[in-house]
């Protein structure tokens, strides 16, 4: 093949800053800090606080991925409704926050929650209404994180449903009709079946980074809130135990490959999807 | 033999659809259906035959007017609540489902139980030739071979009427010829009616009782194909239904009409004296014979053979005449041509 040297660029990058830089990961994960091959840094791991804290990152990402295909899909569903005329601007709405940088996102999140901010001066004006005594705290809690990501991972759910949803054939939805379903047997039996492949690539897209986030629980969660990326962010920067860091990288990288393969077995079995 | 029962299935009143303000897709349509009958609509592209279909299934709405079906209104009805079922024109199967389960969509909302589906869908798998497909995916079956999963999944449901949009438009000529005579086996043999929509002229000949000939969103003609055929009502169903030769002509007198600069005795009346109207002689109609034997005078122009017969142009003074002939002349040889007078059509002069 003459066109092989045309990916030669991107094998070069692909070397340097993906595989080696894994390999490096790898190499610290196994040995110790003289350098010795050990087994310690997975044990270590082992500790209830950090398997807790892996788990408590897994049961927010599904949480997340959970609320964003619950609000995505209708959205998604309204979107590619064809009779609606003006959804070139919904959609325009949906992708405008994703030129913005995500940081600055989530810190326009930290001013709105936080005391004396335009949504918490809000929210307890509404609950003094109904006779709260206690100024309620937004900020720093678990609702303040996970809506800090459904906020972020949202438009990564609604596009690939939208891709899918608007590229279904109108006809096959009124062959149902048809053949006698009513708007909801329509959806149950035909669009939603047929729509599987968006909601698995949704789906994907959103757990991925929801899973590994640290950033955002870090802003909207506190010191006291942390999340497995957060744990491993700690680990290289303040604590300076690569090994340790590198390690939980692993683990954290193999349930990532794990639940992929899993997503891409259902993805395949309908046909693919926008990928 | 016909088989069509005298009472109204369905009928349409006075029918209009606009979609933009300017153009009217359909323009106070009326029109009966009966039961038992095979009724076609046909006219080219744009002509509102598939809008008429869509307001019949119930896929929308007309702006004014109203579809009676048993005598009671259903132009509001939601598709899912008629008794109608519809072939798509390119076939719209679910392509998540194998053949079974697309043949049995409609016994499973209806909530038939499974032993009476099984029978169902092979009964119907059976009627279309698809026995032992029952586990194939859609995807993997010919055009012609999904056209016939389509019909048996809207005939599984026993519709009163069958409503079929263009269903053979995507298949070969072969195969189009031979699902044109199964159809017609089928609608015979299951006493339903069928509605189909074509732009094909020769299919609708040859498997209508009832064709109706439409253009713009209106009705140009109604009639069984020989009525069609033989005493087309304009000069567009005259064009549209087979190959015509259509000159102006003027109506002398009862039966005597004058064209391309000769008398003709004609059967045709009623249409008072001295009259311009629109003269129809089909090419099969017009016969070659000797220069001093003919009607009229011509020089062969063209000649092209089309496997039964030859297709000539003849110029004669005034007008340049299709002729089909099963003998050919060659090219620049002076002939005659003879009309006799039940093959001359008048028919009103067009806007």
């Amino acid at each position: 093949m003459k066109t092989k040297g045309f990916a030669a660029p991107y094998v070069v990058w692909m070397l340097l800053f993906t595989i080696a830089p894994i390999l490096l990961v790898l190499c610290y994960a196994f040995t110790d800090s003289s350098g010795q091959f050990t087994l310690q840094n997975f044990q270590s791991f082992l500790d209830p606080i950090y398997i807790g804290v892996l788990f408590r990152s897994i049961g927010m990402a599904l949480l997340c991925t959970l609320i964003c295909l619950l609000v995505g899909y209708p959205a998604a569903y309204f979107l590619a409704n064809r009779s609606f005329d003006k959804k070139g601007v919904l959609i325009l709405l949906f992708i405008i926050p994703m030129w913005m940088n995500f940081l600055l996102r989530t810190y326009a999140w930290l001013t709105l929650l936080e005391s004396g901010g335009l949504i918490a001066t809000l929210v307890n004006w509404v609950l003094r209404l109904f006779g709260a005594k206690e100024e309620v705290r937004l900020l720093y809690s678990y609702q303040a994180v996970l809506m800090g990501m459904v906020y972020n991972y949202l438009p990564f759910m609604v596009l690939p449903l939208y891709t899918v949803l608007s590229k279904m054939d109108a006809r096959i939805v009124e062959a149902a009709e048809d053949l006698g379903a009513n708007r909801l047997q329509v959806f149950l039996r035909v669009t939603l079946p047929l729509s599987l492949p968006g909601v698995f690539s949704g789906v994907t897209m959103v757990f991925m980074p929801a899973v590994t986030t640290f950033v955002i629980s870090r802003l909207l969660g506190g010191a006291q809130f942390k999340l497995f990326g957060d744990l491993i962010e700690q680990q290289f920067l303040f604590t300076g135990d690569w090994n340790f860091g590198s390690a939980m990288s692993l683990v954290m990288m193999a349930l990532l490959l794990i639940s992929m393969g899993l997503m891409n077995r259902f993805g395949d079995k309908e046909g693919g999807g926008v990928f | 033999m016909s088989i069509v029962e005298s009472a109204h299935l369905i009928d349409l009143k006075d029918l209009t659809m606009v979609y933009d303000a300017e153009t009217e897709a359909l323009s106070h349509l009326n029109l009966y259906i009966r039961k038992k009958e095979f009724v076609t609509l046909l006219g080219p592209s744009g002509c509102g035959k598939t809008t008429t279909l869509r307001l019949i299934a119930g896929f929308e709405t007309p702006s004014s007017g109203q579809v009676i079906f048993e005598g009671k209104d259903i132009t509001h009805l939601p598709p899912y609540k008629r008794r109608v079922n519809t072939v798509f024109q390119k076939y719209a199967l679910f392509p998540h489902m194998n053949v079974f389960e697309n043949v049995a969509f409609g016994l499973r909302l209806k909530k038939a139980d499974e032993k009476q589906i099984r029978l169902r869908v092979s009964e119907m798998l059976e009627m279309v030739g698809l026995r032992g497909f029952d586990k194939r995916k859609v995807d993997t079956l010919s055009g012609g071979q999904q056209q016939r999963v389509a019909i048996a999944r809207a005939l599984a449901n026993r519709p009163e009427v069958l409503l079929l949009d263009e269903p053979l438009g995507a298949l070969d000529l072969k195969l189009r010829k031979e699902m044109q005579l199964e159809l017609k086996n089928m609608q015979q043999q299951l006493g339903i009616t069928f509605l189909y929509v074509t732009h094909d002229q020769e299919e609708a000949l040859s498997m209508s009782d009832t064709i109706v000939v439409m253009k713009d969103g209106l009705v140009q003609q109604i009639g069984t194909p020989t009525d069609v055929y033989n005493e087309p009502k304009n000069a567009f169903v005259a064009d549209f239904i087979g190959e015509s030769n259509i000159l102006p002509g003027l109506m002398l007198r009862d039966e005597l009409v004058r064209f391309d600069g000769r008398d003709f005795a004609c059967v045709d009346k009623g249409f008072g004296e001295n009259k311009a109207v629109d003269v129809v002689v089909r090419p099969e109609d017009v016969k070659l014979s000797a220069p001093e034997s003919g009607m009229l005078r011509g020089v062969v122009r063209t000649v092209v053979f089309k496997g039964v017969h030859y297709e000539m142009t003849v110029k004669t003074q005034g007008f340049t005449w299709l002729v089909h002939s099963t003998l050919s002349e060659p090219v620049g040889a002076a002939v005659g041509l003879n009309i006799v007078p039940f093959d001359i059509h008048i028919m009103q002069k067009g806007d």
